[in-house]
């Protein structure tokens, strides 16, 4: 298995956690994953301009068709917003002239295939539970895991296809692999809140904290997330509340990587589970 | 008091002030807090000076090319400048016996001019071919790469004119030749012009006897300080060329009129040097030994963020390699690009704030980035650019809001009012002005009861305006002016639940989305406004 490796730009400077344990774990599953010289998914400009963010966007599928590779991505906004640029490509073709336009400008032409695939969709379809189950070395028995499943992945269903949009079970397939226990949560389809940040704190917080709440209810010890945005939403800005406040005392957010990684008998160094703010306290299995 | 003094000088009084000016402001910008000495570990910092400065290891990493022309000038040029320029303190003081005229020198000069020369060549090829560096290119950088080979080729010059000049080897005949008998002169002019390149204006005898007379006469008098000019491999060929029009160069004494050219292109680069990105032979060393070889955005302090701010060298490969640079060829904004935003910080911070246009594009440019810390990772003289826009950002945006700051700021009724006119930048998408788009909407309120927005809002219609179903409801009617500016559209999390619930699969979100693009197109970028 060889993958464009699409880390976003987050990881770099404020997630390296999640950089670190994605590489560790990939090699330890035989997934070669492939530096190739990316710019922004688009995301994060969408909210100014649509065009900005679809060029972005197919530009890296551009870069990854020169290098013969499928794009993978560990974040589930990276994996929304491509995926969205080719669903709107295909449905506008004004739209589609308008990029292939920009690209020619930068010496590139229009990509044929767009393929991305987010990591959780490659350890399921590629990996498959079957071999994760055999290489789980210290299995996860007794670790309760609320699953949360990031908007930008799941919705829109028919744009993403990555799970079914009302009922997923791919993230719990993955986690049960691992010899962990997941709970019904009721909220793991809901926002993290992360997008609002710096636009609606106020929400983005309650958005949080319901979550989070809702985690402890289920019964959860740890929520687990495969979306660099949701973890800095459950870690890094739930970590600047005080250590009292009832959210903060919720299930600490693991990264999926850091999961499997533990699983898997990887050095919890390797895997970053020292640079989480707010650190869990994994039982000794 | 002569030209050349005076003109050095007058050079050197302005790099001196010029430098002193952009020392002091480190300092004073540092002042609050001292550079941590701690931090700085010696053996480290003398490391990266050798690798990162001298061996320009950070350039090798990113572009070989540039990383071959950067190194044929810098030690071109150094060469020069040590060898040639300083010669009586340099040159002179290892080899006693060194004189200007003789090889190896005579050889290394046209050498070091040719690598600086080959290298510049390279440096503006590139400058003109990659898209990205020659839209932000600016005078300072052509005026950089002209300068350089302005002293080099008015060098060249210079030494060709005098390999032909007949004045010059009268000068030097009248002052080191004593002719024992009546046509030794001619037989050595004979030799010169045969061997070394002279262009007399009277035919002289060219038999075997007269060169061979000349040539022991050279033996004698010459040779000791003179090498054949041949092995100025540039300036001879160059010399060759000039022949057609030797005569009237020689009479106009080309010569001279080069060798002002030359001196005034190195004052000129002297007394430039502490301006702009003239300055980064000093300053890129300095912020190099700061940064000990380092590649993170760590929080550094003011000190190093105004050495950093004064180490550019405008090489533009944090802007061809930005992650959002895409944005900047659809938007057009140049302060998107990190080399440009960091000229645009730099005013920032020397005059305390930027008027209109220039703000606005300065505020756009650092809200779009991402913060991936690209630039930071990529810069050849280790700017440590990720802690200049984390410290930055938050100001500016105080300074220039974001559109949905902005939109927070009105009172209801201006929110309501459509925000101003339709600017140059269409929408993209077009979903709100087409009726299709949302002509199934019953109104059923499904995606207001599946928002996890409205949900923890304590009192909707404060804290939001309208709600999706309503904001569905007035685009239904045409009202589209009325919606851009509810809360709910600013406040939409993008979670795509209403959109995915719709029974009537309207595309809620996507709309919301495209109303965000509009307001923001409305609000902002004053300058695309009235210019359609």
């Amino acid at each position: 298995m060889r993958f464009a490796y699409f880390p976003g730009c987050k990881i770099q400077h404020h997630l390296p956690e999640y950089g670190s344990s994605v590489e560790a774990v990939c090699n330890a599953l035989d997934i070669e994953l492939v530096k190739l010289e990316f710019n922004c998914c688009g995301w994060p400009v969408r909210h100014e301009n649509e065009l900005a963010s679809i060029y972005s966007a197919v530009r890296n599928f551009a870069q990854a068709e020169a290098a013969g590779l499928s794009i993978m991505t560990p974040c589930k906004c990276c994996f929304g917003n491509l995926k969205y640029a080719s669903h709107r490509l295909a449905e506008d073709p004004k739209l589609s002239e308008s990029v292939a336009y920009l690209l020619a400008q930068d010496g590139l032409s229009m990509p044929k295939s767009m393929d991305a695939f987010h990591l959780l969709t490659i350890l399921d379809e590629q990996v498959g539970a079957e071999f994760l189950r055999r290489r789980t070395a210290i299995p996860l028995s007794g670790v309760k895991v609320a699953c949360h499943y990031g908007c930008h992945a799941l919705r829109p269903g028919n744009v993403t296809g990555f799970d079914d949009p009302l009922a997923p079970t791919l993230f719990e397939r993955i986690i049960q692999a691992l010899g962990a226990e997941t709970v019904d949560w009721d909220l793991r389809l809901e926002c993290c809140g992360h997008p609002l940040r710096g636009r609606d704190d106020i929400i983005s917080q309650a958005l949080m904290r319901k979550k989070v709440e809702g985690a402890k209810e289920a019964g959860a010890d740890i929520i687990v997330t495969a979306c660099t945005y949701c973890q800095l939403q459950f870690d890094r800005e739930r970590a600047k509340l005080p250590r009292t406040d009832l959210a903060y005392q919720a299930p600490p957010a693991v990264l999926v990587t850091q999961l499997i990684g533990k699983a898997l008998g990887l050095d919890a160094y390797e895997v970053g589970l020292n640079k989480n703010h707010i650190p869990w306290h994994a039982p000794v299995l | 008091m002569d030209f050349f003094d005076f003109g050095l000088i007058l050079a050197s009084v302005i790099f001196i002030a010029g430098a002193a000016r952009r020392i002091v402001r480190w300092f004073a910008a540092g002042k609050s807090t001292a550079p941590d000495r701690n931090s700085l570990n010696p053996i480290k910092a003398v490391w990266a000076l050798i690798f990162d400065g001298l061996l320009l290891a950070r350039t090798g990493r990113t572009d070989k090319l540039r990383w071959i022309s950067h190194t044929l000038v810098f030690f071109g040029f150094m060469g020069l400048l040590l060898f040639h320029a300083l010669d009586d303190y340099v040159t002179a003081a290892f080899f006693p016996a060194f004189e200007s005229t003789l090889d190896p020198w005579q050889w290394l000069r046209n050498l070091f001019g040719l690598m600086t020369l080959s290298g510049l060549a390279y440096m503006g090829h590139r400058r003109f071919h990659t898209r990205t560096v020659r839209d932000t290119s600016r005078f300072q950088d052509w005026a950089a790469i002209l300068l350089v080979a302005g002293i080099i080729l008015s060098g060249f010059f210079l030494e060709a004119s005098k390999i032909i000049s007949p004045a010059v080897f009268t000068r030097m005949t009248n002052e080191f030749f004593v002719p024992d008998e009546a046509g030794d002169m001619t037989a050595l002019k004979a030799y010169w012009a045969d061997e070394y390149g002279v262009v007399f204006p009277e035919t002289l005898p060219m038999d075997e006897d007269t060169l061979e007379k000349g040539a022991e006469l050279n033996q004698d008098s010459c040779a000791d300080c003179h090498s054949n000019t041949k092995s100025a491999f540039v300036s001879r060929p160059l010399a060759t060329a000039m022949m057609p029009l030797a005569n009237s160069l020689n009479v106009s004494r080309a010569d001279k009129v080069f060798w002002y050219l030359h001196i005034v292109f190195c004052f000129i680069g002297l007394a430039t040097l502490p301006f702009g990105k003239f300055f980064h032979p000093l300053s890129a060393p300095v912020n190099l030994a700061a940064r000990q070889g380092r590649r993170d955005g760590a929080p550094a302090g003011p000190f190093a963020q105004m050495v950093g701010l004064d180490a550019c060298t405008r090489c533009g490969e944090c802007s061809v390699r930005c992650s959002v640079a895409p944005s900047y060829a659809v938007l057009g904004n140049k302060d998107i690009l990190p080399s440009e935003k960091l000229v645009s910080l730099g005013k920032y911070r020397s005059e305390g704030s930027l008027s209109g246009h220039d703000l606005e594009d300065f505020a756009q440019g650092s809200r779009i980035c991402t913060e991936c810390l690209q630039c930071t990772d990529i810069c050849p003289v280790g700017i440590n650019l990720q802690d200049l826009w984390l410290t930055s950002k938050p100001e500016v945006a105080a300074e220039s809001p974001d559109p949905n700051q902005a939109v927070r700021a009105m009172d209801a009724v201006t929110r309501s009012s459509g925000l101003g006119e339709e600017p140059c930048l269409p929408p993209v998408y077009g979903l709100a002005d087409n009726k299709e788009s949302f002509h199934g909407c019953v109104q059923c309120t499904t995606c207001t009861s599946v928002c996890p927005v409205v949900a923890v809002s304590e009192d909707p219609s404060t804290d939001l305006d309208l709600t999706p179903q309503q904001i569905m409801n007035l685009l239904r009617m045409g009202l589209k002016d009325e919606t851009l500016g509810a809360r709910m559209v600013w406040s939409c999390t993008t979670c795509y639940k209403c959109q995915e619930h719709c029974p009537q699969n309207i595309k809620v979100a996507d709309i919301l989305y495209e109303l965000r693009n509009t307001a923001a197109a409305r609000i902002g970028r004053d300058r695309f406004k009235g210019e359609c």
